[in-house]
């Protein structure tokens, strides 16, 4: 046996398909999420010359005529559409609608000046996606997502561009990624931090003490406030929960000023004469306050816009989309709909500067309809308000149907993969008849001003249609054609990944090969099985995310898979009839599991779907008394002061020496300090301060990270100096319990209250399979190569992937628990908050089960084998481990690309394929960090391993 | 797969010493009238509780699973307790007996199984869990319960090792292991959204138990037919 290579022959295997995944992720995540080209053009005002329309005004070189002066846009983050809306549009009336009332209120009084809509976002719906969307008028895509925690700046046009270029001027008080998407646009600008979500309340007082004086200032085109409270709330309480109510009643006083403010001052020559009042929601929430996905939930938002000008109705039914109910106190309101999409080219429209040069939106009717009161200036006397708005509003979509084409020219002219050459036709036929109609009659005719309206009338209607038509065949096209995935790159990728698999697949074999003198020995027929069983799993696992409902399922589908092979472990138990309790405890662990998985699921069920509650009789026992909430406090800290009695037991062993030994006693002090923070933590919950609030937050987890700290450095030296032991086997579980011991005091704090409990499951569950892997050893003579083979590997992983459902997690972002990454810090930083994300989110599924690997080794042989025998079969198992990942990430590969033009595949396959370039790269880096602190260097002892045989 | 490895465990508590005697031989013939009766009972039991009650598996689960068990019941019972393992020191009576037992055993050991696996707990699904693990019950353990009564060592070599020998437990171990396999590959389905009503639990799942038990039967009738030749053979 060659050990000649030392420690590095058993690791380069694993450096080298981490290298491989980096190439693979690299090319495929540049093919699959390079979206849109940003195109660097910008809309001025002189271009509408080059359109067929007619200019404005004769002498003006204004895309349209301004019918507005000033905007106050207030926006309302995760303002879901029931918060504003009557609850009598809805089958069951909750706790959090009617809140706003004010908004209601001026919507049914003055149902030509305000109105409620309802406001589609496109997901991604996380803010900065939102607030690029409605700014740029174009499609948010979905790799700006990674882009969500550092906000860079907005390089291509949009509104407040547009605003700056024609010399207004923009204020902004509030959410600070505003400040970050547009850092030269403000005139004025008070930014808040904006990722701390347990502060419901410094964004939103910051914004009221700098809204109302600024309401009375004239230094300003334009206003913009963003309030962040309904978010927080909704992420930390949930929609249906008492802080959020006090947020919404909040807003409603706010608002209520507000108004009572603009309308005083809305007389002839006031400040407020012209002004048009906008309260919107960027995007939309679910019940447990997540947004992200693409669900109706999510991207269901409303607008809410007022003109204090008193204009005419003058939208006719045909372009009018809303629909009425009478609220509770029967007063009739009306709702319309509308696309966010929409939102900057018409508030560019009403403000009468350029529409952005990448919008693809259309000038709502509705919306639009609001500046009617100052459009009307050149009344011919035979026309009534009406018609004449609607020969401006039909201009008006001349130009935006013009401005929309010249977009999508210059977009397949400049961009390599464009549309397709079919589409570009379909679409440039739509406009071509379009502006047939247009330069044929429609022009004549509003040019020959003395028409009536009978003549007039029908023609602008189908001139607009023409262009409602015009417009959403590309939004449409746009919708469904965005994202350019580039084929060829996506292709290389699943090369690469191919080759990677194969290998992984040689590094496992080889290991096989090196032992080629004990492997012969007795090739049992369990094992053929187990292996042939394993892949079986694997195989049925991996095709699984081929569907999107296993993918939406997937915690059960491995619980699924794991009973399963909890099964077929008691069945080999049986024949063997050893090991009983074992296998039945794994059994029973594995429902433990399900039952959690389908709590978590039913949470997640509970935000998809919207009152359709899974009244899962777990729920049910564990509300209502308050009995169980004394339990729910008591029993974690129960659950840690154990762990904390097997740790202290384990170093009293023999075993530990030295530098483990110190490592081990540090977490046990870690332990001790959470369950002090915890202890703190509910006895002010009870309403009993034990420690001033300002020492126990944040000190106590600083100090946990400290000794977590403290004791990496401290193994990194033990490392330096040559252990004491005498067989590496007893060195390498010495090694594993310190490691594992050091990263659980992290993950049970970031988990919080359940962080123990799932400890524990994971500690039976690892200790089962540990067990189970010895099934068919030591009745045999031990000489026998490889383990169970890939079947306790298999389970392992099995076993990791239902412990990141059971710890509350699924693969979508509203599945992040931000909550966790501000244990112990008030403020955010990014790279900080990413670590303790990642820390939390793959804590139980990655870092736990590969760190803890080397236990399925080291409890297997009784007698000590020797270094290089133990290595390597370490390193295999550690290939087989990295094989199973990467055979999934394949699959997921494979699935993203196929259903590449599925509807959900930026709801759920991207979301899912994040997760897995995530989970697969740490899991490579792990391994290689874990496979350079495991392995030792030095030379194999040959005395021992002549005794071994 | 779940179930049939538990039970054994139960029934090897009042294991008591046996003599192995060669197991009981049935000719390729009998073999194949035991099986087409118990597929007789299968069909009659759909038949009625289609024409008769206008009951389907889709639409109402429960009756129709209970009209399945309560038909087979008498059937396979009856019918495997002529082939008991020893006939002269245990009586037909106390073959029946056991083979009543091993019901309510086998509907325990299933519904665990099946929970265990991820079927549905909450209460409006009780009654179609009950019924299912009945009818699963009497595809899979009533017959080796009625046969083979409480010998642990058959039952551990039947179905944890599947080394049947003899057309009888061919009779009684592939049914059953097609019954199992049939069952987890009909839970598959389920998540797909397609919205079917047949995705409930437990309809896809008594499908596929039932489509696999029929297999296992087909199976079996096959293995009978080839032993029954070997054995001429080896008498030659």
């Amino acid at each position: 046996m060659k050990s000649g290579k030392g420690k590095w022959g058993y690791i380069w295997w694993h450096w080298v398909t981490l290298i491989l995944h980096l190439l693979v992720i690299l090319l495929f995540t540049k093919g699959f999420l390079l979206t849109r080209t940003e195109l660097p053009f910008y809309s001025h005002s002189s271009d509408s010359h080059h359109s067929q329309c007619l200019s404005s005004h004769s002498n003006s070189s204004s895309w349209t005529k301004p019918s507005v002066n000033r905007v106050i846009i207030i926006v309302l983050d995760a303002l879901r559409f029931d918060f504003l809306a009557p609850s009598t549009f809805f089958p069951e009336s909750k706790a959090w609608m009617d809140k706003l009332q004010v908004l209601k209120n001026a919507a049914s009084t003055h149902p030509s000046s305000a109105r409620i809509f309802k406001a589609i976002a496109d997901p991604p719906t996380t803010s900065l996606q939102r607030l690029k969307g409605l700014m740029t008028g174009g499609l948010p895509t979905f790799v700006d997502v990674g882009n969500s925690f550092g906000a860079p700046a907005i390089v291509e046009d949009n509104f407040l561009n547009q605003l700056v270029q024609n010399g207004k001027k923009v204020v902004m008080m509030g959410d600070d990624t505003w400040t970050q998407l547009f850092p030269h646009h403000f005139e004025r600008s008070y930014p808040y931090p904006s990722f701390n979500v347990k502060d419901l309340h410094t964004v939103d007082n910051g914004c009221i003490d700098h809204l109302f004086p600024s309401l009375y200032e004239e230094d300003w085109d334009v206003l913009i406030a963003h309030f962040l409270g309904v978010d927080h709330a909704g992420h930390i309480f949930g929609v249906d929960s008492t802080p959020m109510i006090e947020k919404l009643e909040q807003y409603n006083k706010v608002l209520e000023r507000v108004i009572e403010v603009l309308e005083n001052q809305s007389g002839p020559g006031n400040l407020h004469e012209n002004t048009l009042l906008v309260v919107m929601g960027d995007h939309g929430q679910t019940l447990n306050g997540d947004h992200g996905g693409g669900s109706s939930e999510e991207v269901e938002t409303a607008i809410f816009s007022m003109s204090f000008k008193q204009p005419p109705s003058v939208v006719p039914p045909e372009f009018d989309t809303y629909s009425c109910q009478l609220d509770l106190d029967g007063k009739n309101v009306c709702i319309s709909s509308m696309q966010q999409l929409d939102f900057a080219v018409t508030m560019s429209a009403l403000l009468g500067i350029p529409f952005p040069y990448g919008s693809i939106g259309k000038v709502n009717p509705e919306l639009y309809a609001l500046g009617a009161g100052s459009q009307n200036l050149d009344v011919s006397q035979e026309l009534s308000e009406s018609d004449t708005w609607m020969q401006n509003y039909a201009n008006t979509m001349c130009i935006n149907s013009w401005q929309v084409k010249r977009y999508i020219d210059a977009y397949s002219a400049s961009s390599a993969v464009g549309f397709s050459h079919d589409d570009l036709s379909r679409i440039a036929s739509v406009y071509a008849q379009a502006e047939d109609h247009w330069s044929h009659s429609t022009k004549q005719l509003l040019i020959n001003r003395n028409n009536d309206s009978d003549t007039l009338v029908p023609v602008l209607k189908m001139q607009i249609n023409a262009y409602f038509i015009f417009l959403s065949t590309v939004a449409e096209l746009a919708r469904s054609k965005w994202t350019e995935f580039n084929l060829n790159l996506m292709g290389t990728g699943i090369g690469i990944m191919l080759i990677s698999l194969v290998f992984q697949f040689l590094a496992i074999l080889r290991a096989n090969k090196l032992h080629s003198v004990t492997s012969s020995s007795s090739r049992d027929s369990w094992i053929t099985s187990a292996a042939t069983f394993s892949i079986f799993l694997l195989g049925i696992r991996a095709c699984s995310f081929l569907s999107n409902s296993y993918i939406l399922e997937e915690g059960k589908v491995a619980n699924f898979l794991l009973s399963t092979s909890g099964i077929v472990a008691l069945r080999q138990s049986i024949v063997n009839d050893k090991l009983l309790m074992e296998s039945v405890g794994f059994l029973l662990l594995s429902t433990f599991c399900r039952f959690v998985i389908e709590v978590g699921l039913s949470k997640q069920a509970a935000t998809s779907a919207f009152m359709k509650g899974y009244t899962s009789w777990i729920l049910n026992i564990a509300s209502g008394l308050p009995v169980w909430d004394y339990a729910a406090e008591v029993l974690p800290m129960l659950v840690l002061v154990l762990l904390g009695f097997w740790l202290y037991k384990a170093t009293n062993g023999s075993i530990f020496v030295w530098p483990w030994k110190y490592v081990i006693l540090g977490t046990i002090l870690s332990y001790m300090l959470i369950i002090l923070q915890w202890i703190t933590d509910s006895s002010n919950r009870f309403g009993v301060a034990l420690m001033p609030e300002s020492i126990g937050r944040n000190s106590i987890p600083r100090i946990v990270y400290a000794i977590a700290l403290g004791q990496f450095i401290f193994m990194a030296f033990g490392q330096l100096f040559k252990d004491n032991y005498l067989d590496c086997k007893t060195s390498l579980v010495a090694k594993t319990t310190a490691m594992l011991s050091t990263w659980s005091s992290i993950v049970i704090l970031l988990s919080g209250k359940q962080g123990p409990m799932i400890a524990l499951v994971s500690i039976s569950g690892g200790y089962c399979i540990m067990r189970l892997n010895n099934i068919e050893e030591d009745n045999k003579e031990h000489h026998r190569s490889f383990s169970g083979g890939p079947f306790p590997v298999m389970q392992w992983s099995l076993f990791a992937t239902c412990l990141f459902f059971c710890s509350g997690h699924w693969c979508a972002f509203d599945g992040l628990r931000y909550g966790a990454a501000f244990i112990g810090f008030e403020e955010f930083m990014l790279v900080r908050q990413a670590i303790l994300l990642t820390i939390d989110t793959f804590g139980f599924s990655i870092i736990l089960p590969v760190f803890g690997l080397p236990l399925l080794i080291a409890t297997k042989y009784q007698t000590n084998r020797g270094k290089h025998f133990l290595f390597t079969q370490l390193s295999q198992m550690y290939s087989t481990y990295g094989f199973i990942t990467a055979v999934m990430m394949t699959f997921t590969i494979l699935c993203v690309t196929i259903q590449r033009r599925h509807l959900m595949v930026w709801g759920l396959f991207a979301p899912k394929f994040v997760f897995d370039v995530f989970g697969l790269i740490l899991t490579d880096v792990l391994i290689c960090f874990a496979s350079i602190y495991y392995f030792v260097e030095g030379k194999d002892d040959l005395q021992l391993k002549s005794s071994g045989r | 797969m779940d179930r049939r490895k538990s039970r054994e465990k139960t029934t090897a508590k009042d294991a008591s010493t046996v003599e192995t005697l060669p197991p009981p031989q049935i000719s390729a013939s009998e073999a194949f009238m035991v099986n087409l009766v118990c597929v007789f009972g299968l069909a009659v039991a759909f038949s009625i509780a289609n024409k008769g009650y206008s009951f389907a598996l889709v639409s109402d689960p429960s009756p129709t699973l209970f009209f399945i068990w309560i038909i087979q019941l008498p059937i396979v019972i009856l019918l495997f307790s002529r082939y008991r393992q020893n006939p002269q020191r245990c009586t037909y009576l106390r073959a029946v007996g056991r083979g009543m037992l091993g019901v309510p055993v086998g509907a325990l050991l299933n519904s665990l199984g099946a929970i265990a696996l991820g079927a549905p707990v909450t209460f409006q699904y009780f009654p179609k869990t009950v019924n299912w693990s009945l009818m699963m019950s009497l595809l899979t353990i009533v017959p080796p319960s009625c046969v083979l009564g409480s010998s642990w060592a058959d039952w551990r070599r039947i179905f944890a090792q599947t080394k049947a020998s003899g057309s009888v437990e061919y009779l009684i171990c592939l049914p059953a292991h097609g019954a199992v396999i049939g069952g987890w590959f009909g839970a598959w389905p389920m998540p797909l959204d397609w919205e079917r009503p047949w995705q409930e639990w437990p309809i896809s799942v008594s499908y596929g138990a039932i489509a696999g038990y029929l297999v296992g039967v087909v199976a079996s009738c096959g293995f009978v037919l080839a032993h029954g030749r070997s054995q001429r053979v080896k008498r030659d």
